[in-house]
C-alpha cells in the first residue's frame, strides 16, 4: 500500500465580491498517494481550479489544513511556500504555460537555473533529456511561441519534471487541444507516471482524459463526492 | 553568466525596436549632458585661459608694513608700525633665486611700478607705467602679439602705450610725450609702440619702459617695486603664493584674489549646467521606469508562471533591475560616444575670424560621471518595475 504523499484537510475556500461572499470549497478532505495518477472532475464553477492552487500552494486556504509529506504546510511564509513548489511540486495549464522568448529547452530548465543561478551544461542535459522523452529533443532550440498548442504542452510536461517533483497539478492540460493530440499528451503522463512513480493531479472535463487516470474525484457542492 | 542576466538580456532584445527607441531616448538625454557639461567646462577654461593668459599668476610685493614686537609695560606685543620707508624689494636678486627654483614657475618679471601722467599740450592722462627688463617685455602679457603700431622693443628707451591711452593723447609712433612721475620727475620720451590687448586696464591706463629709464623717473637706483611670475598651471597659483610667501615674507598674490568676479562668473555657469544636467537625468530615469512599468504589465502572465514554478520575488526583481542597467549603459555609452562626437564636431567649427564659435571642451564632457550617473539612475528607475513584478500574484496572473 503506498503512503500519503499529500494531505488536505477540511479545505474552506471563499471570496469576497464587494458585500457578497461566495464559499466555493466547503470543506475538502484529500489524501493523495504516492505515485498515483488522479483525474478531479467537476461541473464548470464547481472549484477545481481553485482547489489545485490550493493544493499547489499558489493559494491560501481560508481555513483548513495541508500536509505535504507529514509536515504542515499552513504556517508557512510566501518565500518558503514558492520554495516548497519549485521543489516538490510541478505544474502545468492550461494556457500561458511557456515564456514565448525563451527556447523550449531554456523554458525547461527555467525552474531549476533560476534557484541555481545558472544555467550550466549539466542543467541543459538534463532538460535536453526530459524533452526527449517528451519526443521533442528536435525542437529544443525553437522559441515556445514557435511551438504548436501540442508541443507547448508537451515542453510545460518536461518543466514541470525538471526538478524531479513529488506531485504534479495538471489544470486541464488538454483543454486547449485536439483530441489526437489530448491522447498523445495523456499517454505521456501516464507513461511519465509508470516509468518514474510520479503523483499526478489533473483536473478535466474530458471523460476519455478522466478514464485514463487510477482513479477520478469528484467536486460537487463545494466538497468530495463519495465515491 | 549569470541566469538572471540572461534572462533580462532575452527580455531586452525580445522587443529590439522598443529597446532602440528607449535605449536612444536615454542616449539623447545623455547627448544634452555631455554636449551641457563640455559647453560649460568650455568656457570657463575658455575665460580663465583669456584672462590668465594676459595677467601674473602671482605678484610678489613688499609686505605692506612690518611687524616689529614692541615692549608695552611687561607684556610683548606684535603690532605692526610704519617704515616711512620707500616700498620695495631690495633683495630681489634673491628673490628671483628661491622663485626660479620653485616648481611649476615658469616666467619671473622684475618690475619697477609707477604711476604719473602723461602730458601733451594741455592733455593730461594718468598713466601706469611698468618699467621692466625689455627681454621680458613679452612674459607676462604677451605685449609683441597685440601691437598694433610700432614694436615692443623697449631698448631704444621708448614708451609703449596702449591703444585707448593713445587715442586720448592722440598719440602715434614718433610723437614724444612728456612723463612726469609720482615723485616729481619728468622726462620727454617717444612712443615707440602702442598695443592693444582687449583688457581695459591695460588698454586705457598702461605704459611699458625699461627698467633702466623706469629707475630714475621712480627714484629706484636697484630696489623694485614687484615680481610678476607665470605658472605652468595657473590653478596652482593660490598654493604657490603661500609657498613664496613662506619662503620669502614678501606679499604673495595668486591672480584668483584679484579676479573674484571671473570666478563668480563660472561658478554660476557651472550651477545653470547642473540644472540641466538634473534634467537629463529625471528624463532619463522617468522614460526607462515608465517603459519598464509597461513591460512588467505586458510579461505578467509570464512573470505569474515563473512565480507558479516556485521562482524567488528576488530573482524576477533582479530581472528587472538588470534590464534597467543594461537599457542604462547601452545608452550611456552610445550617449557619450554621440555626445563626444558631437562636441567634436562643434568645436571644430570656427567664424571668419578664426576662432571657434563655441568655446566647447569636448574632452571635459564629464563622460565617467554621466555614464556613472545614467546606470545609477538606470537601476533606480527599475525599482518601482522590479518591485510591480515581483509582486505578481501567480493565480491572478495566469488566469487573465
Ligand atoms: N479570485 C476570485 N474571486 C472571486 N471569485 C472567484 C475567484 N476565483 C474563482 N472564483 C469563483 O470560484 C468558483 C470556482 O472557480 P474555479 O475556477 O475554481 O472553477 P473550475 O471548477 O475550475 O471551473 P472551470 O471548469 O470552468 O475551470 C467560481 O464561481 C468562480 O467565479
Ligand atoms: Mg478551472
Amino acid at each position: 500500500m503506498s503512503h500519503t504523499l499529500l494531505l488536505a484537510k477540511d479545505i474552506i475556500k471563499s471570496f469576497r465580491n464587494g458585500e457578497q461572499e461566495t464559499c466555493v470549497l466547503k470543506g475538502i478532505d484529500l489524501n493523495i498517494p504516492q505515485g498515483k495518477m488522479l483525474a478531479l472532475q467537476g461541473a464548470s464553477g464547481s472549484g477545481k481550479s481553485t482547489l489545485l492552487n490550493i493544493l499547489g500552494l499558489l493559494m491560501r486556504p481560508t481555513a483548513g489544513e495541508l500536509m505535504l509529506l507529514d509536515q504542515s504546510l499552513t504556517n508557512l511564509s510566501d518565500g518558503s511556500l514558492s520554495k516548497y513548489r519549485n521543489q516538490h511540486l510541478g505544474f502545468v495549464f492550461q494556457y500561458h504555460n511557456l515564456l514565448p522568448d525563451f527556447t523550449a529547452l531554456e523554458n525547461v530548465a527555467f525552474p531549476a537555473a533560476a534557484p541555481q543561478g545558472r544555467l550550466t551544461g549539466e542543467l541543459r542535459k538534463r532538460a535536453l533529456h526530459l524533452l526527449d522523452r517528451v519526443g521533442l529533443s528536435d525542437r529544443s532550440h525553437f522559441l515556445a511561441s514557435q511551438l504548436s498548442g501540442g508541443q507547448k504542452q508537451r515542453v510545460a510536461i518536461a518543466r514541470a519534471l525538471i526538478n524531479k517533483p513529488d506531485l504534479v497539478l495538471a489544470d486541464e492540460p488538454t483543454g486547449n487541444l485536439d483530441q489526437d493530440t489530448a491522447k498523445q499528451v495523456m499517454n505521456l503522463l501516464r507513461e511519465i507516471n509508470r516509468t518514474d512513480n510520479t503523483t499526478f493531479l489533473i483536473s478535466t472535463h474530458d471523460n476519455n482524459v478522466a478514464s485514463k487516470c487510477d482513479e477520478i474525484i469528484r467536486i460537487t457542492d463545494g466538497k468530495i463526492a463519495p465515491t | 553568466m549569470p541566469f538572471s542576466l540572461l534572462v533580462s538580456w532575452r527580455y531586452i532584445t525580445a522587443n529590439s525596436f522598443q529597446t532602440l527607441l528607449l535605449v536612444l531616448g536615454v542616449a539623447l538625454s545623455v547627448v544634452v549632458f555631455v554636449f551641457i557639461t563640455a559647453l560649460i567646462n568650455g568656457l570657463s577654461i575658455f575665460l580663465t585661459q583669456e584672462t590668465t593668459s594676459k595677467i601674473a599668476h602671482v605678484e610678489l610685493e613688499p609686505p605692506n608694513r612690518i611687524a616689529r614686537v614692541l615692549i608695552d609695560d611687561s607684556r610683548f606685543v606684535a603690532q605692526p608700525v610704519s617704515t616711512l620707508q620707500r616700498k620695495q624689494i631690495r633683495n630681489w636678486q634673491q628673490v628671483i633665486d628661491i622663485a626660479q627654483f620653485t616648481p611649476g614657475v615658469s616666467a619671473i618679471s622684475p618690475i619697477v611700478e609707477g604711476n604719473g601722467f602723461l602730458v601733451r599740450g594741455e592733455a593730461t592722462r594718468p598713466v601706469a607705467i611698468q618699467g621692466v627688463e625689455p627681454s621680458k617685455v613679452d612674459a607676462i602679457t604677451n605685449i609683441s602679439a597685440y601691437i598694433i603700431s610700432g614694436s615692443a622693443e623697449l631698448t631704444t628707451g621708448g614708451l609703449v602705450i596702449g591703444a585707448d591711452l593713445a587715442t586720448e593723447l592722440g598719440l602715434l609712433v614718433g610723437t614724444p610725450v612728456l612723463l612726469k612721475s609720482e615723485r616729481g620727475a619728468e622726462r620727454l620720451l617717444p612712443i615707440t609702440g602702442i598695443f592693444r590687448v582687449g583688457l581695459a586696464s591695460l588698454d586705457q591706463r598702461v605704459g611699458f619702459l625699461s627698467i633702466r629709464v623706469a629707475r630714475p623717473l621712480f627714484e629706484l637706483p636697484d630696489g623694485i617695486t614687484l615680481l610678476g611670475l607665470k605658472l605652468d598651471d595657473p590653478a596652482k597659483a593660490p598654493a604657490i603664493a603661500t609657498l613664496l610667501h613662506n619662503a620669502t615674507q614678501l606679499k604673495a598674490t595668486a591672480w584668483q584674489e584679484k579676479n573674484k568676479s571671473l570666478q563668480n562668473a563660472t561658478e554660476a555657469q557651472g550651477r545653470t549646467g547642473n540644472f540641466i544636467q538634473a534634467f537629463a537625468l529625471l528624463a532619463i530615469i522617468i522614460s526607462i521606469s515608465s517603459a519598464l512599468l509597461l513591460s512588467t504589465y505586458r510579461r505578467r502572465a509570464e512573470i505569474g508562471i515563473m512565480r507558479a514554478t516556485g521562482v524567488s520575488r528576488q530573482f524576477v526583481a533582479t530581472v528587472f533591475i538588470l534590464q534597467g542597467v543594461f537599457i542604462g549603459a547601452l545608452g550611456a555609452m552610445l550617449g557619450a560616444t554621440a555626445g563626444y562626437l558631437l562636441c567634436v564636431q562643434l568645436a571644430s567649427i570656427t567664424g571668419p575670424d578664426g576662432d571657434a564659435m563655441l568655446p566647447i571642451a569636448p574632452n571635459e564632457g564629464g563622460y565617467a560621471l554621466v555614464i556613472t550617473l545614467t546606470i545609477l539612475g538606470a537601476a533606480l528607475a527599475a525599482v518601482l518595475p522590479a518591485r510591480a513584478a515581483s509582486a505578481v500574484d501567480p493565480v491572478e496572473a495566469i488566469q487573465q
